[in-house]
């Protein structure tokens, strides 16, 4: 039995020890704002927060998160930040399929509490790990610009 | 069917070598690369061959320090926590920005690098040049390997299945270097190398006192050449073009890359020796 806090619940999986984070997520508790592009870490789809740094769910076996603090996407709705992202994303047309936004959202709300005011370059590399096959980029570049700009340390 | 799945998670560094030195496990540390090389289709959990050993969590694996003046690195610090400590050199944290992205470099370690022993793995050519060494540690004790020596083939390495590498050794470097790490890749984020190279060079009085190379992704493991390196201790930069050309054709007869999915035998040799080239035809020197 493994027990870790999910978005701010404390739960248990008696999933094995080597499955991903991202299937549990999913499967087991439902939350299915956090995708499967690649499965191997190339596509930063399945962004999520470990002890608050961004990490691929797909992996990370849940053996090794025993008492750790995992937030999904579902976790950080609530938040300030989020709704500045949001709000910017769709001012920007940052958002096309949809399906790479949940982790260039986790990837932008990572860089954004490290670095309140990234430059042009520092959003680039925040997203370094993020696919994404619609927007070419510019657009998600200048929502998160927008994004410092509003949420202003946030 | 429920597979049982045998893995442990201790608390301690000693409890995890005694369970070592009882069986034979799969140590996985970031996983980074363990649970793509088993991984299963989609909701299916990886299969790993063998019982399971976590050690990402050990503090124990964590410390950087000094000692007499070497820098000791714990195998399980992650990319993002060496660009952090004031002790990594600033060439180091200058090459770990070009590798991966943030959420990898969040996750993967710099012993995991070394243990998959991809012959693209990112770190080995500067560890290379760094001249670094592994220390394995078992309940027998500690032991020591040079870094060339450790890594054997592609994903074999010297460890014995009752040893963990436990800290990354960076020898004492006498006086300023200039250290260079340049990748060659579809992307620069998260891509694995079609070429990489670290050069390294040391100065005295105007002259080479001390020059590597070693290149990454062109052969089963880094190809470093110490004979050809030293023929060049003692020149002044910036060098003739005889001498950097003597070189460059001294690596174009070791380099023997091959064709795979990633690039080309062809590709990857040009590419290898246009940056020992670059690197050679510094116009000066400048400590890093």
């Amino acid at each position: 039995m493994i027990t870790f806090t999910l978005n701010g619940r404390t739960v248990e999986t008696d999933a094995p020890v080597t499955a991903r984070l991202l299937d549990l997520l999913r499967e087991e508790f439902e939350l299915i704002g956090t995708k499967e592009g690649c499965g191997e870490g190339e596509c930063g789809a399945c962004s999520v927060f470990v002890n608050n740094l961004l990490q691929n769910s797909c992996l990370i076996p849940i053996g090794s998160i025993a008492g750790a603090d995992i937030q999904t996407i579902e976790g950080i709705i609530e938040t300030k930040q989020f709704k500045i992202l949001d709000e910017s994303y769709s001012i920007a047309g940052g958002v096309q399929c949809g399906y790479c936004i949940p982790g260039m959202i986790m990837a932008s709300a990572a860089l954004l509490s490290e670095n309140p005011h990234p430059s042009e370059a520092e959003i680039r590399e925040g997203i370094s790990g993020n696919l994404c096959r619609c927007t070419g980029y510019n657009m998600i570049v200048d929502a998160i610009n927008l994004a410092a700009k509003k949420g202003d340390g946030l | 069917m429920i597979e049982k799945i045998t893995a442990y998670r201790f608390e301690r560094l000693d409890e995890t070598l005694s369970q070592l030195n009882r069986e034979d496990c799969a140590i996985i540390a970031g996983g980074t690369d363990v649970m793509v090389l088993h991984k299963s289709r989609r909701g299916v959990p990886p299969k790993i061959p063998k019982p399971i050993v976590f050690i990402n969590h050990l503090s124990e694996l964590k410390q950087v320090y000094q000692h007499h003046k070497d820098l000791h690195i714990g195998a399980c610090c992650t990319y993002s926590e060496l660009l952090e400590n004031p002790l990594i050199p600033f060439a180091l944290k200058n090459a770990i920005k070009t590798i991966a992205a943030p959420a990898i470099r969040n996750r993967g370690t710099l012993g995991g690098n070394i243990c998959n022993a991809s012959p693209a793995g990112d770190m080995l050519p500067l560890l290379y040049v760094y001249n670094a060494k592994v220390l394995l540690r078992s309940v027998k004790g500690d032991r020591m390997v040079e870094i060339s020596d450790f890594i054997q083939g592609p994903r074999q390495v010297q460890r014995f299945h009752n040893e963990m590498v436990t800290e990354i050794i960076l020898p004492f470097v006498l006086g300023d270097s200039h250290v260079v790490f340049e990748k060659v890749g579809n992307r620069n984020a998260d891509a694995i190398a079609k070429v990489s190279f670290a050069g390294f060079v040391r100065m005295s009085k105007g002259r080479i006192d001390d020059i590597r190379f070693a290149f990454g992704a062109v052969g089963p493991t880094m190809v470093r050449s110490i004979d050809i390196e030293r023929r060049l201790v003692g020149k002044t930069i910036p060098l003739a073009d005889a001498d950097i050309a003597e070189i460059v054709a001294a690596f174009d007869k070791i380099i023997r890359p091959i064709d795979d999915q990633r690039s080309t035998a062809a590709y990857r040799k040009t590419v290898a020796l246009h940056l020992l080239r670059y690197f050679l035809s510094m116009k000066q020197y400048q400590p890093n």
